[in-house]
């Protein structure tokens, strides 16, 4: 069926899109047209839903219901994976900016304090 | 405790191009120990607090130790790599040792860890709890670490016997081409799949672990392999 194959091809183009360039301007962009589109689409289905189920047929789907879903469950991983990626970065990121500050704070020992252990601490 | 203070100047003085770096994440009960320990045969040490909530920062301050406190916690790995960067930065630093801040690792398996890069001019040793006596690694923990090191491939590549064990030895040239990125307790995959591609030469040393009730609580469960997988699977395909 058309739809397995429109499906299949979505994940495939997201994994490969968000994995390699997720984060180029050029992404960014077809995110934004992306969503754009989902707007138009959206306010379209709202005012004529019959036309769903008649998309729905063209690629093999029973009901206009269906293929909606079918789209969110698509839209749900792109979304989810834009996310992970983008907590990646963010983890990145606040990993130089707390060694940084570590190293700048460094807290060289005193030469004068004496080598032995520290009261109360128990030797493992 | 009473220190000896002759013999151990004398220790402590051929060791100064050796840095001890010890990760830290809530271990106030003994990262003082430890670290006095450490201390008593090498005159370096730097302790990475990694965000410790039980004054373990205040503990490492009383020390003669050097340390270094991120802001918030990071992970295991992001913890060496800081150390590292620091200990690389200091005059003279020659050999740098990663060692555990629960008290498992042992002065003397460092000793012998730098006799042994040196005898086979290593730039890297790691420590191997299967080498030497196995009796004191809970049976569990065999089959883990086992599995661990059969199923990696940089691990089988290099013919180590143990992939994740704290205790490894860099020379200047190998901590410096060193760079972790897997903040969590990935890095030790990561770090053996570096040596793998890097050509540097790699031995294992025996080392014996002291697996004390202190420590068996703090250790890796199994499910954390599950993150560690997971981590690593998306290691390579940053864009």
């Amino acid at each position: 069926m058309l739809i397995q194959f429109l499906l299949l091809a979505a994940v495939a183009v997201l994994i490969f899109v968000f994995v390699r360039h997720w984060n180029t301007a050029r992404t960014r962009a077809w995110k934004r047209l992306a969503f754009l589109a989902f707007c138009v689409a959206n306010a379209y289905a709202v005012l004529r839903p019959g036309d769903t189920t008649k998309v729905a047929h063209w690629v093999g789907v029973g009901r206009g219901t269906d293929l909606v879903l079918y789209l969110l469950v698509v839209g749900v991983t792109m979304l989810a994976l834009n996310t992970y990626l983008r907590f990646r970065v963010m983890e990145r990121r606040l990993t130089e900016l707390a060694r940084d500050t570590a190293l700048r704070t460094a807290q060289r020992p005193d030469p004068e304090r004496p080598l032995a252990a520290v009261e109360g601490d128990r030797t493992p | 405790m009473v220190v000896t203070a002759t013999p151990a100047l004398g220790r402590r003085r051929a060791y100064r191009d050796v840095w001890i770096i010890i990760p830290v994440y809530n271990e106030a009960p003994v990262i003082g120990g430890v670290v006095t320990e450490v201390l008593r045969t090498f005159p370096n040490v730097v302790c990475v607090d990694d965000g410790s909530s039980d004054g373990s920062a205040e503990r490492i301050a009383a020390t003669r130790a050097h340390l270094l406190r991120h802001p918030v916690n990071l992970g295991q790995g992001a913890a060496l790599e800081t150390g590292l960067r620091y200990a690389l930065a200091q005059p003279g630093a020659e050999r740098f040792v990663t060692f555990d801040a629960d008290g498992q690792h042992r002065v003397d398996d460092v000793l012998a860890m730098l006799d042994l890069a040196g005898q086979r001019s290593a730039d890297v040793v790691l420590g191997s709890r299967f080498l030497g006596p196995e009796g004191e690694v809970p049976w569990q923990k065999r089959i883990v670490l086992r599995t661990a090191a059969a199923v990696s491939p940089t691990a089988r590549r290099l013919k180590l016997s143990d992939a994740h064990n704290g205790l490894r030895l860099f020379n200047r040239k190998a901590a410096s081409r060193l760079h972790i990125t897997m903040n969590g307790m990935a890095h030790a995959s990561e770090i053996t799949g570096f040596l793998a591609r890097s050509g540097l030469r790699v031995a294992e040393a025996p080392v014996t672990i002291r697996y004390t009730d202190y420590s068996r609580t703090k250790g890796q469960s199994l499910m954390n392999g599950v993150n560690i997988l997971f981590d690593l699977s998306f290691t390579n395909k940053k864009g």
